[in-house]
């Protein structure tokens, strides 16, 4: 399998404060990774870096499809081929449903309104909601909200899809129905990359589970290995106290 | 017909206060003086007033026993503050007519004056004929403005440009703007004296006669008249003319010889509904007010739509461009925030001149109010556009649309409906500013009003004027009212 996305040496401060510390990753096309660890541990932020919402250290380098994440016109390009979903859905809460889907690929890909209302709509019933197109986004639950932001980040066609948290904005019945299209689209071949904390979704769908603690990738390896057989003192403390109950 | 009794009930009561007569406060006599107006009445060195006018009200105030108290008001505003009995005589060498004698008294006149012509020696203006296709300055609603109306066709006059007194007027007859400055001989020929760049070219005859004007039928004025004949006896109003002018005056003009009173031709009541809702002088100065709102709403629209540009623009490079810019653009908005409207105005208009730049009275009205509407509508966009959540940013990012896409298609709108409420605020003030520009002599809703009500020596213009500005304005403001309600019962 070819290397997606490289990450090195990626380091990021803020101020005097160390958010990540000499963070070196490679992930391969079609790979799905689930980013656990503890709040504040920096796995927000570190996939915050591959599409550049958040600037790291000069000192490192990320690498997204040969082409390095850095600001100027090659920035779009990264964008282009990097999708990401936010805790907060942050869906325009001005146009419809139809439109928050086709604003981007109408805008940055010149797709026609017609070509892109069609994909608009397939997507919709990928994710089960298609009767809300024409719907505002407060009129919708947040779990449907959460998946036509889903849906608005596969319109662009991205070769990966990052996941900031999907379900720790919602209420914990409408988990299960964002994770089911997660599931879905694990299978499809995208690569995925998700900050969550949903262990059993991560057992579940994961070929690679990265442990994060203070800033710094603790311990990787299949989810059997990290969940069964944990190495690392932090990663086995870690899961004994979100395991428990 | 009760709905109108109700109308002038209510009006009646809100003007109650400015319109009981102030003869009946004991003590000093209150005279109105557009102070300024040489060598009537103006300032000396150390502030106090003097003047052929001033001396003589006081000498009038000693015969009767009573002190005189002068209050500075612009000439336009003589007329409303006599008949409202703020003032109990106003002075500034008002011409005796006979439309003004419908509204208010007369005493006999103690001058006898003609217009003049003024213009700047070289500038090739000779005489009146001289004028034709050029702009004339006057003084708003004086005798001098009449004329040139009366007289604009025949001798082709451009432009009548309306001034708030002679140092404004001369100020741009010396930088060039206007030709020629049309008003009283004597007061010009004081102004001139020293002036070796300007010269009076030509007296034009109207056979002014200048009188102390006080309110319709208003007691104090027989009185008054009766201690101008006994000073015109005396020889003390000539003793004035030589102490002012340098030589005494004529003997046959009415600085010498006592003069009858002047006379309405046709006796008017004089009332509150006469006064202040005139009928026949609101229909005959209805078609100048519409000319005026014309010339508003088109300086309010402009300035309205370029503030809007300028305000985006400057909100936008005040978040986003580079520091030095961002600073910039900061120091713009603190700058036209903080400064008068009035005195930017006055800056513009009169000072850029001397650096080359002469714009006319609606574009230094039109820079003007878009350079201030522009800083308080940066303010506005500003607020607007941060109080989008980052999410919103973010999202837009990470999808890849490209600054320009993000903020038209998915901040700004969300942006407008937070400050379409203040946005609208602002272009009230807009509007309702338009009116300062009557300083620069731009016939707006305003000036046409004060101009009328000087001509027709009546305050009925200016009611009028009022009403109009409501009927344009109230709706504006209630729409406000509902948006705000609107916006904030909405989901965002």
């Amino acid at each position: 399998m070819a290397t997606l996305i490289e990450l090195k040496n990626v380091e990021k401060h803020y101020g005097s404060f160390k958010a990540l510390t000499g963070i070196n990753l490679n992930i391969d096309e079609g790979e799905v990774i689930c980013v656990i660890g503890p709040s504040g541990s920096g796995k927000s932020t570190m996939i915050r870096c591959i599409n550049l919402l958040e600037q790291y250290d000069p000192d490192g380098e990320i690498i997204v499809d040969g082409i390095k994440v850095q600001k100027g016109k090659n920035l779009k390009d990264v964008r282009a081929e990097v999708g990401m979903v936010f805790q907060n859905f942050n869906l325009f809460p001005h146009l419809t449903i139809l439109k928050n889907i086709m604003l981007a690929p109408m805008r940055v890909k010149g797709t026609d309104e017609k070509t892109a209302e069609k994909t608009a709509r397939a997507l919709l019933a990928k994710v089960g909601i298609e009767t809300q197109a024409n719907k505002y986004p407060s009129q919708l639950s947040g779990g449907q909200q959460q998946r036509v932001a889903i849906a608005r980040a596969l319109a662009m066609e991205p070769k990966v899809l990052l996941f900031d948290e999907p379900t720790s904005a919602l209420d914990p019945e409408m988990v299960g129905e964002v994770l089911d299209v997660i599931k879905v689209l694990a299978t499809s071949g995208v690569t995925m990359i998700v900050v969550t904390h949903e262990m059993g979704f991560a057992r579940q769908v994961a070929d690679r589970v990265i442990f994060m603690d203070d800033g710094q990738v603790i311990e990787q390896g299949t989810p059997k290995q990290i969940f069964d057989d944990p190495q690392e003192q932090r990663t086995k403390s870690f899961l004994k106290a979100v395991l428990k109950h | 017909m009760l709905k109108k009794n109700l109308i002038c009930f209510i009006l009646a009561l809100v003007f109650l206060p400015v319109f009981s007569p102030a003869q009946e406060r004991e003590g000093a006599i209150l005279v109105g003086a557009n102070i300024g107006n040489v060598p009537w009445e103006f300032q000396d060195t150390d502030g106090s007033f003097i003047g052929f006018e001033i001396d003589l009200v006081n000498e009038i105030g000693q015969r009767l026993g009573r002190d005189v108290e002068i209050v500075n008001i612009p000439f336009n505003g003589l007329f409303s503050a006599v008949q409202s009995g703020r003032i109990d005589i106003a002075i500034s060498s008002i011409g005796i007519t006979d439309r003004r004698l419908e509204s208010v008294s007369f005493t006999q006149p103690y001058y006898d004056s003609d217009q003049s012509l003024t213009t700047v020696i070289g500038s090739g203006i000779e005489s009146l004929d001289d004028l034709r296709g050029q702009i004339v300055a006057v003084d708003t609603g004086s005798t001098g403005d009449i004329w040139a109306t009366e007289n604009m066709e025949k001798y082709g006059f451009s432009e009548i440009r309306r001034y708030e007194g002679l140092a404004p007027a001369m100020l741009d007859v010396v930088i060039g703007r206007v030709k020629g400055y049309i008003s009283d001989i004597p007061a010009l020929l004081y102004y001139t004296r020293d002036k070796p760049n300007l010269a009076v070219v030509e007296r034009i005859p109207t056979g002014g006669r200048y009188a102390l004007m006080m309110g319709k039928n208003a007691p104090l004025v027989i009185d008054v008249n009766t201690v101008i004949s006994t000073l015109k006896q005396e020889g003390f109003v000539n003793g004035l003319h030589t102490k002012w002018f340098g030589i005494p005056a004529e003997d046959n003009t009415s600085t010498v010889e006592v003069r009858s009173m002047p006379m309405p031709d046709v006796e008017l009541a004089s009332n509150f509904v006469e006064t202040f809702l005139n009928m026949d002088v609101f229909m005959q100065t209805y078609p100048m007010l519409i000319a005026g709102l014309g010339t508003t709403i088109q300086l309010g629209i402009l300035a309205i739509v370029a503030g809007l540009i300028v305000g985006l623009g400057v909100a936008l490079v005040r978040l986003y461009a580079l520091l030095p810019f961002q600073i910039i653009a900061k120091v713009y908005i603190d700058i036209f925030r903080s400064i008068p409207l009035l005195v930017l105005l006055i800056i513009i208009f009169y000072a850029l001149p001397f650096v080359g730049i002469s714009l006319s009275p609606f574009y230094a009205a039109a820079v003007t109010l878009t350079l201030v509407s522009g800083s308080y509508t940066a303010e506005i966009f500003r607020a607007g556009i941060e109080a989008i959540p980052k999410g919103q940013f973010e999202a837009s990012q990470a999808l890849g649309l490209n600054y320009r896409d993000m903020m038209k298609d998915v901040i700004l709108p969300q942006a407008i409906k937070i400050v379409i409420p203040p946005l609208t605020n602002n272009c009230i003030n807009v509007i309702k500013d338009t009116a300062l520009a009557s300083v620069v002599a731009m016939p707006d809703l305003l000036k046409q009003a004060t101009q009328a009500q000087a001509v027709a020596a009546n305050p009925t213009p200016l009611i009028a004027a009022a009403v109009i500005y409501l009927a344009f304005l109230l709706p504006l403001v209630l729409w406000v009212s509902r948006l705000e309600v609107k916006f904030k019962v909405g989901d965002r």
